[in-house]
């Protein structure tokens, strides 16, 4: 069933393919779902992306059907709008407070405050604003000096107006750093990443992660959709390679390689507009030359004797010219003749008076061929058109007086 | 200038203090004692006694008078320690109908945070008597090992009390701020606290004006008043065999033998022999009996030893939790009347290889450093900054049975994780979270704080929502849990069972009821 240009697609038929505004990366998606998008290019449909398998038909497709509604993915003519994937919140999103002198806090302090939520998102080391390979005992007196400015029981009852929420975050942070990075359990694991954000991880209700087990498993996730992508760029530089030599046998003549190049070409690549364009036009050349070495093939048999064998040839030599009547013609009488398939041989024979009526013999074959089935009346028509078209055939009368 | 006071609401006795002119100092009750015991008596006409009055009659009318009902707060009826509670006191506890324990006296039946306010409230009393204006704010110490809900009754009781309570203060923690007000030093510090129903160790570190918890740890249901028993039993077992009478039977004189138990304990601090004598303790067919033993110190050591040497497996385990060997403690604090003991003194003084800081008073130090705290949150005394710790894990309970750690103990407060749960069906519309606090892998056996439903989850298949459950512990040590559906942004409701606290409407009604009531004064 093919969509006709301008109506959308509709169910398995739909061919979706990832949506240029939708960044991967920020997907939550297990292996499984990690391999269904990498198999979704715009060319394959939801019918054949379903044989592909990686998840149970029933929740591959709710799993499309989600990422369309969700904007994850897009199908020609047609949609979902976008919509906002489940994402990690970004640290510093706080709105940047403007001082007011009239708060129970004093202007200076404000602007420390100002200026430490622009570092909110940094690494740890520099939310305390200490080396990178700080000791223990560095990071604890930063820690005390930074607590003593940020800590909530220094506004306790104050009013602090906008303050409020940043000041509470401020000192999540850096109680989060002190933490992590005075831990030498964590501290390796935090300098490597440098702990920029924290993760969100979706369990299984109710086992959770640690923040950094959710890091860790949204790493391993990314590097399998840049795998993933890897492996589209190197599929994308063999379909080119591919055409680059399907090309270049087509230019030496050798059609039959360069036809052979080019659909492999389209196969690593379908999307690619160029290589489908190329295709026809290889592919008749292709044709033709295979054309000529089967017959080539035919006629030998033909000449030792070997009808089967060379009807065998003549059938597929008809593949590649099937405009060719007086090949059909030749391909229906050596079946004729066989005596083995007559419905065969009345195919070809019929073919060859399609596309040459007004060859007197093709009728007379096919009257012959008629008659031999026993189908009287159609060999007498057959047999009368022959005549007509040359009174003089003999074999032809001799079949109409044998009815 | 709002005057803050500080309030140690002990087990046996309770001490308050206030600061003035920036000194610290402990307010003496009309009788001039700086402690107060923890008692509240119903006489026989209905007049309610509280303090040392209650105390005086407590061997005439052992029913009717309650003690140590701290160790009572916060928990539920069915809980071990409640179990042994009521074996052994002479009042009666009963089932309360939030499962909770409550204590019939007078005809009434209390709720244990109404006792633990009338307490409060005398404390008060005499705050105001003394300084001669109201007093409206306090701060309020707990044992560092006190759970979610022990706290949360606790601060209930406060307001009962007619007192906003601004924090509630780890009694180590309060201890140490005392000890560290007006010195400036780096120093590591282990405070040994071991008070009249509970034992706490805390190590922290003073430094740069900071004084920050690295680990706590103790047993809410040990401390002097287990010392007496094994005295009272000491004693009741010599008498069966030389007499063949259980006094057992007799709560008078079990009430007298405990109050003898205790004033020898305490002479055997100061002296190596100490004679116990209760005429008239019991009668036979051959008449009247009375008991006569001579306890040395030598064998008061032997009836405690192994309950101090318990005391030290606790110890070691804080040291280990701050990363620290005993040796790099720099000073050692004593706390609670029981550290008199030279026996204790002395483990603990072997156990860190120094002799323990003499300069704190271990009977007021912590009302001084709740006041001290007071006036730090009040009135913007920027000398101290305090950095306390949540004593017990806090986590979930997960499939089979087992517990999810979301904090970890030893966490600095004011602290809050959030962690994103799913659904384990399809078109699961509710997620049941039990929450719990402590350190065993199984969930039954840590503390159960509340069950949390998260309603309204949208119909999807299973693991496809998010709801974001934020948990937080505020600077009291104080739960409270908030849930958003992160889909939609918007607030999930969650419904809470908190055990064994009092709802709204309860603590409204036991405010109503207790201003119809006032308590004797002498």
């Amino acid at each position: 069933m093919s969509a006709a240009r301008g109506a959308v697609p509709t169910g398995e038929e739909r061919k979706p393919c990832v949506s240029s505004d939708c960044d991967p990366a920020r997907l939550d998606l297990t292996p499984a779902e990690g391999y269904l998008l990498s198999r979704i290019d715009g060319a394959t449909s939801i019918a054949q992306l379903r044989q592909i398998g990686g998840l149970p038909a029933g929740e591959m497709v709710t799993c499309v059907e989600r990422w369309i509604a969700e904007g994850v993915l897009v199908v020609e003519g047609g949609g979902g709008q976008l919509g906002v994937t489940s994402q990690e919140r970004p640290v510093a999103e706080v709105p940047l407070p403007t001082v007011d002198a009239a708060l129970d806090l004093p202007v200076d302090t404000q602007e420390a405050v100002r200026d430490f939520l622009g570092r909110l998102g940094a690494p740890y080391h520099e939310v305390l604003g200490v080396d990178f390979s700080a000791d223990v005992r560095t990071i604890k007196k930063a820690y005390f000096a930074l607590s003593k400015k940020f800590h909530p029981d220094r506004y306790f009852r104050r009013e602090l107006g906008a303050f409020q929420d940043p000041v509470e975050r401020i000192w999540r942070r850096i109680l989060e750093a002190y933490e992590l990075l005075s831990d030498p359990a964590t501290r390796a694991e935090v300098q490597k990443t440098g702990g920029g954000a924290t993760g969100a991880a979706a369990e299984a209700n109710p086992a959770v992660a640690s923040p950094l087990q959710s890091a860790r498993r949204m790493r391993a996730r990314l590097t399998t959709l840049a795998g993933h992508r890897k492996m589209v760029g190197e599929r994308r530089r063999k379909a080119k390679g591919f055409f680059e030599s399907g090309m270049a046998a087509f230019r030496k003549d050798r059609w039959l390689e360069a036809a052979g190049s080019v659909r492999l070409a389209i196969a690593f690549d379908p999307q690619n507009e160029a290589y489908r364009a190329a295709f026809p036009d290889v592919q008749g050349r292709a044709h033709e030359e295979r054309a000529k070495q089967v017959l080539k093939e035919a006629d030998a048999c033909y000449d030792l004797g070997d009808y089967r064998e060379a009807f065998k040839f003549y059938e597929e030599a008809t593949h590649y010219r099937p405009f060719d009547a007086e090949l059909h013609h030749k391909a229906g009488r050596l079946a004729f003749r066989l005596g083995e398939d007559l419905r065969k041989a009345k195919e070809y024979a019929s073919s060859a008076c399609e596309l040459e009526p007004e060859s007197a013999i093709h009728h007379r074959t096919l009257g012959q061929i008629f008659a031999a089935a026993g189908l009287d009346a159609n060999a007498r028509r057959e047999l009368q058109q022959a005549l007509r078209l040359d009174p003089k055939d003999a074999e032809a009368k001799e079949a109409l007086r044998a009815l | 200038m709002s005057r803050v006071i500080g309030i140690d609401l002990g087990t046996t006795n309770s001490c308050v203090s206030i600061i003035e002119n920036g000194q610290p100092s402990v307010i003496p009750n009309a009788g001039g004692y700086k402690t107060t015991p923890s008692m509240f008596a119903v006489t026989q006409d209905g007049k309610r006694l509280v303090g040392h009055l209650a105390k005086r009659q407590a061997i005439t009318n052992s029913k009717h008078t309650i003690y140590a009902a701290k160790r009572l707060i916060g928990r539920r009826f069915d809980d071990g320690e409640v179990q042994r509670c009521i074996e052994l006191s002479p009042y009666s506890i009963v089932r309360g109908q939030n499962d909770d324990p409550r204590i019939e006296v007078g005809g009434k039946v209390f709720t244990v945070t109404e006792l633990s306010a009338v307490i409060l409230k005398e404390m008060k009393r005499v705050a105001e008597e003394y300084l001669g204006e109201p007093v409206r704010e306090a701060v309020i110490t707990v044992p560092a090992y006190f759970n979610d809900a022990q706290r949360q009754c606790t601060k209930d009781a406060g307001r009962i009390a007619g007192l906003e309570v601004l924090r509630i203060v780890n009694e180590p923690t309060a201890a140490a701020m005392s000890y560290g007000f007006g010195k400036n030093v780096d120093e590591k510090i282990a405070v040994y606290d071991l008070g009249g129903g509970t034992f706490d160790i805390s190590i922290l570190e003073l430094g740069d004006g900071v004084l920050e918890v690295l680990a706590t740890a103790g047993d809410t249901f040990l401390g002097g008043e287990d010392f007496d028993r094994r005295i009272v039993n000491h004693l009741i077992e010599t008498f069966q065999e030389t007499e063949g009478i259980d006094l057992r039977t007799d709560t008078m004189a079990l009430q007298r033998l405990k109050d003898a138990a205790e004033k020898a304990k305490c002479d055997l601090s100061q002296r190596e022999t100490a004679e116990i004598n209760l005429p008239f303790i019991a009668s036979d067919a051959n008449g009247p009996r009375h008991l006569s033993i001579e306890l040395s110190r030598n064998s008061l050591e032997g009836l405690v030893h192994d309950v101090v040497q318990g005391t030290l497996k606790t110890v070691e385990q804080c040291v280990k939790d701050a990363g620290l060997e005993p040796g790099a403690i720099d000073q050692v604090i004593l706390v609670g009347g029981q550290t008199r003991m030279p026996l204790v003194q002395q483990a603990v003084a072997d156990y860190f290889g120094k002799r323990p800081h003499k300069g704190v008073n271990p009977d007021e130090v912590v009302a001084v450093g709740a006041a001290i705290q007071g006036e730090v949150l009040v009135n913007k005394d920027e000398s101290m900054l305090l950095l306390d710790v949540t004593p017990l894990s806090l986590g979930i309970a997960t499939f089979g049975g087992h517990f999810a750690k979301l904090i970890e103990r030893n966490t600095t407060v004011p602290v809050r994780k959030s962690h994103i749960f799913t659904t384990t069906r399809d078109n699961q519309s509710a997620v049941k979270i039990r929450v719990l606090q402590g350190e065993s892998e199984q969930a039954i056996e840590n503390d159960l704080l509340g069950e949390f439903v998260l309603t309204g989850i949208r119909q999807a298949p299973k693991g496809e929502p998010e709801v974001e459950v934020a948990f937080d512990i505020d600077a009291n040590g104080i739960v409270s849990v908030a849930a958003r559906d992160l889909e939609t942004s918007k607030e999930q409701s969650i419904t809470v069972n908190a055990t064994g606290t009092l709802d709204e409407g309860e603590i409204q009604q036991i405010i109503e009821d207790n201003e119809l009531y006032e308590v004797a004064v002498k």
